[in-house]
């Protein structure tokens, strides 16, 4: 039985981070929350399978962590979620690799697949273990 | 003293008619230039009465009876010469009285009338040191009184009792007429009209009230009618040795009196005279409207309610309004000015010399604020208030009132009010402007986190559409997660409340409002005023820390308007520390209660700090160093701090960055 994928969620908002992660649990997804970039940092790790941050966040923001994680040659995929329209921002996160730069709210089918495509088809659970 | 000297031997040689008459008008003496004037020799004269003189005899003996009863009399009389022929005689009578003060006898010096033949009208100057000072005065409302006073004169050990039962009587006594000496002796120039109806204690020294109350007393229960009575007064300043006599007037209830003496310094005298007049006059044309009152006799209701143990005479009054109507109805004004008949829009100062109710008819409790400020022994009172005039008009009106000081001395209060409607609606266009202004600033402020307003409401949004998605997914499953649904459920109404909070927050600092005062707790500002700025920092990654004093007293405040001052404030802290790039990105936001008692704000960061030139003119409106920035944050912060009467202030923290902190007092509802 393969292992269930686990999703990194990084975000400062308490709302945010709990609703993504019942979303991922109700696909069948692993979760673990964390409320700013540093404390993801602190455990980078442990073997996600992929990252949605944020990127206004206090102390670091998404794009700085995305820098620090590519710099220490970190390649987890990562989805950007957030409510700045800032293309130079989202330039530079698309530069840095990073799978998809998708404005909040977000439609459940639109972040899906772009996890899907991060973890890959055959890693893709069914659906949540009964 | 009057000198001895004989005066007949003297006359003998005067060029003027000099004549003696005895208490009875018959002629004494007649000297020889009387001889002259009138052509009746001595020896005829002398034992004859004066009507011998006169063919007017009724008017004679009136007049006889009134030289004896006033003391002097000067003027024109007709006289009858052995021709026949009358001739107009300028005439001066003084009546000379015994030691014991009884009438001894009656001198006349006499000279022919330099206009001969005219008729002596009313308008005839007399020399005011001649004539007597003459009232008539009303007592029929203290029978009472007068009855007691004296049973008491019967009683042993009443002096101290009859004294201040003969006060009060004066004060009781109404004017009913003066003449024109006594006008202009005490009367200043407002007229006789001002003076009747008055109390005679307004106008008689104080020094010699018992003395007129003693003589009233005598008057009217003396068993014959038309006797006088007579003192001698002390000097008072306006009269030398005054001598005052009182007796029964024909009206039941009335007396007169009447005050010889010679004025105590004729040069000085006149010179009082006129500085009075002078200070009258400045004070009729004064363009602030005066109002003389005499609250003499609450000034005694309060000391026997001071002696009942009373403090709080505002509370005292609450219990007895009933003092207040008192006060309105019994409180005489005794005088205006001319402003003052122009403010209310009488016709004369009579309409206006009333009891003091029709000054407090829009607002009595400003008649309850004078009367607590006179009780509490204030020098002034001074306030805004309302007054309607004759034409129904009402008024903003500045009130001051000048207590009298010594409450035994004359007991005059000053009312001045002055028509502030003006100036007030004008203040009230300016803090319409100042409201419109602060308004205009909330909005450019709003405008400025319009980023950071949207990403607070897109934050819960964001949360609703995710949890109602997930919710659908378990809804959809063969099995549907009921108790998952329920939870989701739940942080949706959630979070829907939370983004109906900060519109409702958005909506308060962009309506357009007056300002108004509500109990505030300052660390709420701090944290509702945070929601708007909480994207701006974290966009800059700036780390925030607060330090909010516990349990922080509610003060009365505008929350909106405080709220902008918090959030501009964090606003420049922000831009200063993006400014500065690198190092230490922290805000460091504190409350606290000082030592005084007063609500303190404090913002510090870690931007580049104030320049020491810049400082001082911080607070100035238009007043930027931003390329973007218009100048008025501040400007508008220190007028919001002010009106909240607080103070702002900016400084460079010791250890870098700049700190601004506030100050406003904790009022309570």
């Amino acid at each position: 039985m393969p292992k269930t994928p686990l999703v990194a969620v990084v975000d400062d908002d308490e709302a945010i981070r709990e609703a993504l992660c019942d979303l991922l649990m109700v696909t069948g997804l692993e979760c673990s929350t964390f409320d700013s970039a540093p404390a993801f940092l602190d455990n980078v790790q442990n073997h996600f399978d992929c990252l949605i941050t944020d990127v206004r966040m206090p102390g670091m923001s998404g794009i700085d962590l995305l820098e620090r994680m590519r710099a220490g040659g970190s390649d987890l995929p990562v989805i950007v979620l957030t409510s700045v329209i800032d293309s130079s921002a989202r330039a530079r996160a698309l530069d840095l690799g990073a799978q998809a730069w998708l404005t909040k709210p977000v439609a459940d089918d639109a972040l899906l697949d772009q996890l899907k495509a991060a973890i890959g088809a055959e890693d893709w659970p069914d659906g949540p273990e009964q | 003293m009057t000198t001895q000297v004989s005066e007949p031997d003297i006359a003998d040689f005067a060029s003027e008619s000099v004549v003696i008459f005895d208490i009875e008008g018959a002629v004494h003496y007649w000297n020889p230039a009387s001889e002259a004037l009138y052509g009746w020799p001595s020896l005829t004269m002398v034992g004859r009465g004066i009507g011998h003189l006169s063919t007017r005899s009724e008017n004679e003996r009136e007049h006889w009876r009134m030289l004896l009863q006033e003391g002097t009399w000067q003027g024109v009389v007709s006289r009858r010469t052995p021709s026949g022929i009358h001739i107009a005689v300028d005439i001066r009578q003084y009546v000379r009285f015994a030691q014991d003060g009884t009438p001894r006898d009656v001198i006349e010096y006499g000279r022919q009338s330099l206009s001969d033949g005219a008729v002596p009208g009313a308008d005839w100057h007399i020399p005011d040191r001649l004539m007597a000072a003459s009232w008539e005065i009303d007592v029929s409302a203290s029978e009472a009184l007068i009855a007691q006073i004296a049973r008491l004169r019967g009683e042993a050990d009443a002096e101290a009792q009859l004294n201040a039962r003969h006060n009060d009587l004066v004060k009781a006594a109404r004017i009913i007429n003066v003449n024109e000496r006594t006008m202009r002796l005490v009367g200043g120039n407002r007229g006789r009209d001002l003076m009747i109806g008055q109390p005679v204690a307004g106008f008689w020294p104080l020094e010699s009230r018992a003395t007129l109350g003693e003589l009233i007393v005598d008057a009217m229960t003396g068993k014959t009618e038309d006797a006088t009575y007579r003192r001698q007064l002390p000097s008072d300043g306006i009269l030398r040795d005054p001598l005052v006599t009182v007796w029964r007037a024909e009206t039941p209830g009335r007396i007169y009196a009447a005050v010889n003496g010679a004025v105590d310094d004729d040069r000085s005298y006149v010179y009082l005279r006129a500085s009075e007049a002078r200070y009258r006059k400045l004070v009729h044309h004064m363009p602030i409207a005066l109002w003389q009152v005499d609250a003499s006799h609450m000034g005694r209701i309060y000391n026997d309610i001071r002696a009942t143990g009373v403090t709080d005479f505002g509370a005292y009054l609450d219990e007895h309004p009933e003092l207040v109507e008192l006060a309105a109805t019994t409180v005489q004004i005794t005088d205006v000015n001319r402003a003052a008949v122009q403010l209310l829009g009488g016709s004369s100062a009579l309409d206006l010399m009333r009891p003091v109710g029709y000054l407090f008819t829009v607002n009595r409790s400003s008649l309850r604020n004078v009367m607590i400020g006179r009780f509490n022994g204030q020098t002034s009172h001074e306030e805004i208030t309302k007054i309607e005039t004759f034409d129904g008009r009402v008024l903003d009106v500045r009130m001051s009132v000048t207590y009298p000081k010594v409450l035994a001395e004359l007991d005059v209060t000053i009312f001045s009010f002055e028509d502030v409607t003006d100036r007030m609606s004008m203040e009230a266009e300016i803090r319409q402007l100042q409201a419109d202004f602060t308004h205009a600033a909330r909005i450019s402020t709003l405008g400025e986190l319009t980023t950071s307003i949207a990403h607070e409401i897109n934050q819960p949004l964001a949360a609703i559409v995710t949890n109602a998605e997930t919710s659908l997914r378990w809804l959809s499953r063969d099995d549907p997660n009921v108790e998952k649904v329920k939870a989701l459920t739940a942080r949706i109404a959630a979070s829907g409340r939370r983004a109906s909070d900060i519109v409702q927050h958005i909506r308060g600092m962009a309506s357009k409002r007056q300002p108004e005062r509500v109990a505030t707790d300052l660390n709420e500002i701090v944290q509702e005023s945070l929601i708007f700025i909480r994207h701006e920092i974290e966009s800059q990654s700036i780390g925030i820390t607060t330090d909010l004093a516990r349990a922080l007293p509610n003060t009365m405040a505008d929350r909106i308007q405080l709220q902008q001052v918090v959030v501009n404030l964090l606003i420049n802290s922000v831009q200063a520390v993006e400014a500065q790039g690198t190092g230490t990105r922290e805000i460091y936001i504190g409350t606290s209660l000082t030592e005084s008692g007063a609500l303190a704000f404090t913002l510090r960061d870690t931007g580049p700090g104030i320049s020491p030139d810049d400082l001082d003119r911080i607070f100035e409106g238009f007043f930027t160093t931003k390329e973007a920035g218009m100048g008025i944050g501040l400007a508008i912060c220190q007028s919001i701090i002010s009106e909240h009467g607080g103070v702002i202030a900016a400084s460079n923290h010791p250890d870098g960055g700049a700190q601004f902190r506030f100050e406003i007092p904790v009022e309570t509802p």
